[in-house]
């Protein structure tokens, strides 16, 4: 989709938005015959050609299981492999890539957490504090461990704004707290929570953090040291790269003093039935075949995310978010719902009086991808007072005319439901 | 009878060769099903189709070796929906439940209007032939 106002956006001059989207082959599609608007990166990003060739080029030319194996592809796959665990440690800015565990996805990196660290370190009456706006695999974990184990579940508050106030997460800090499992931007509102300052409250009050960074780790730089974060786990897909990887960032001191959470292959250092001794991290919560495609897929798609420049990334999307909070600001009866000043570019809304699915609907059949629904948050949904809301989530690929068309079909809808 | 209410809605459908205008066809449909009766009691957890991204309630009863169904829903377009196999289903035996299937839906072609809707369209379908006690359709 031609654009012809990117040069309004700050910051963003050098950032060629059409040589982006040249390098995602999806993005020229069509649906119902119209251009495919996709404003729904937020549940799972489109994949450049670069992350694309990368993985057909391992199964075409050197592929194999990895860390085993006495020949030449098998240890040419191990090496491409760990390299791209390497990628992941300096993406995070992790000081060893034993810091880096595979897992399926987020949610897996959280259950992993919850399992392992939870069970052993947690006990009946410690408090895990979550906050009203975390995605359900943020949630439910920790209430499962709640059940198994007396852990006290605590919930930090959301302002009515969707912003995350500091000094009220600070008021729920006790001697009890020892866990702290919260977002560190919101899925369904965008809000990025102050996570170095949250960080540094949590260890004063002697509470270690896990960040969910499903949607944070693709909207602007992340620093796993400086945010001095304990565990930090984000998502191949959301990245550009493919589904069915995801990352936890471990201290490398705590990662080793957890106990496997799953047993098998890959993890053990010696198997007998007298018993059982385990590789060191991040081998010891790897069991098992792991996703090696998908991780030379997600080293690809650092490596491009990193050649575009995730500052010029975030400048391009705060313009994007900018030009979206304008455009439906302007438009009668649409309500934005998470308002905060510090914002990812992710904008949920509802339209007075039209239901959030036909929203959805009117703007499907103009081509224009959102998603619609609680967004895996209705505890959050509970706290807003609504059913759910019509979510436009913003990628390194999206253009202002493609907002225009978000507003043009917002314009239709009105006309067809109001 | 019922047979005739998904002919209907089938040919009309049909008929409307633009997009809009189908899409105008299934909200008209939905502006009459709020004439219905459909009182808030009815709205419990109990009549509640889940998985749906929006709510849907359907009420069944059978009388006289036949059945009947009542729906709602929040969401206009899947209100239209919801008349056209509520309607569809009314009046039928268990035998003629257990006939309709998947092509009958397909052949609505909702999936031309919003793919979204021939999915719901087929789990709605499902569900009411499990209310009615008939077995549901499978996907070939």
């Amino acid at each position: 989709m031609a654009d012809s106002r990117a040069p309004v956006l700050a910051n963003s001059t050098a950032y060629n938005v059409e040589a982006v989207r040249r390098d995602f082959p999806i993005l020229s599609e069509t649906v119902y015959g119209k251009p495919l608007v996709f404003l729904d990166s937020g549940a799972s990003a489109q994949k450049p050609r670069q992350v694309i060739e990368a993985m057909r080029d391992c199964m075409e030319h050197q592929y194999s299981n990895v860390h085993r194996g006495a020949h030449y592809m098998s240890a040419a796959t191990t090496d491409a492999f760990e390299t791209a665990r390497e990628r992941v440690q300096k993406f995070l800015n992790a000081g060893s890539p034993d810091e880096i565990v595979f897992t399926a996805n987020v949610t897996a990196a959280i259950n992993l957490v919850a399992n392992s660290f939870g069970r052993a370190f947690l006990r009946e009456g410690d408090e895990v504090i979550v906050s009203e706006m975390e995605h359900h695999a943020n949630i439910v974990p920790w209430q499962m461990l709640a059940e198994a184990t007396g852990v006290k579940l605590v919930v930090a508050p959301v302002e009515d704004d969707g912003s995350f106030r500091l000094e009220r997460f600070a008021e729920l800090l006790t001697d009890r707290t020892r866990f702290v499992a919260i977002t560190h931007c919101s899925n369904v509102l965008g809000t990025r929570v102050p996570a170095k300052e949250l960080v540094q409250l949590a260890h004063d009050a002697g509470a270690k953090v896990l960040l969910d960074g499903a949607q944070a780790a693709v909207h602007g730089p992340v620093d796993v040291r400086d945010l001095d974060a304990d565990f930090y786990g984000f998502t191949a897909h959301k990245l550009y790269g493919p589904t069915g990887l995801g990352v936890l960032y471990g201290k490398l001191d705590l990662l080793n003093a957890m106990p496997p959470w799953q047993g098998g292959g890959e993890m053990i250092e010696k198997v007998s039935f007298k018993g059982t001794t385990y590789k060191e991290a991040p081998h010891r919560f790897e069991a098992g075949t792991p996703a090696i495609v998908e991780a030379i897929g997600l080293g690809a798609a650092i490596g491009y995310v990193e050649e575009l420049g995730r500052d010029a990334i975030a400048a391009h999307e705060q313009g994007l978010l900018n030009y979206a909070n304008e455009r439906l600001r302007s438009i009668d009866g649409v309500r934005l719902i998470g308002t905060a000043a510090d914002k990812a570019a992710i904008v949920s809304f509802l339209v007075d009086g039209i239901h959030p699915y036909d929203v959805a609907a009117v703007l499907d059949r103009q081509g224009v991808a959102c998603r619609v629904g609680h967004h895996c948050a209705e505890p959050l949904m509970d706290r807003l007072g609504v059913i759910g809301t019509v979510r436009a989530s913003f990628g390194l690929y999206n253009t202002l005319a493609e907002v225009d068309a978000l507003a043009e079909g917002i314009e239709k809808a009105k006309r067809m439901l109001g | 009878m019922a047979r005739e209410d998904y002919q209907e809605f089938a040919e009309t459908l049909e008929a409307l060769d633009d997009e809009d205008m189908r899409f105008e066809y299934i909200l008209d449909l939905a502006k009459a099903q709020d004439r219905e009766e459909f009182p808030e009691e009815w709205k419990t957890e109990d009549n509640l189709m889940h998985g749906c991204m929006s709510r849907v309630w359907i009420v069944h009863d059978r009388e006289g070796g036949r059945h009947y169904f009542r729906g709602a829903s929040e969401a206009a377009i899947v209100k239209g929906l919801v008349r056209m196999m509520t309607k569809t289903f009314s009046g039928l035996t268990d035998e003629e439940i257990r006939q309709f299937n998947v092509d009958d839906v397909r052949r609505l072609n909702l999936g031309a209007l919003t793919f979204q809707r021939q999915v719901g369209m087929m789990a709605m379908l499902k569900h009411m032939q499990k209310l009615a006690g008939q077995p549901a359709a499978t996907e070939a």
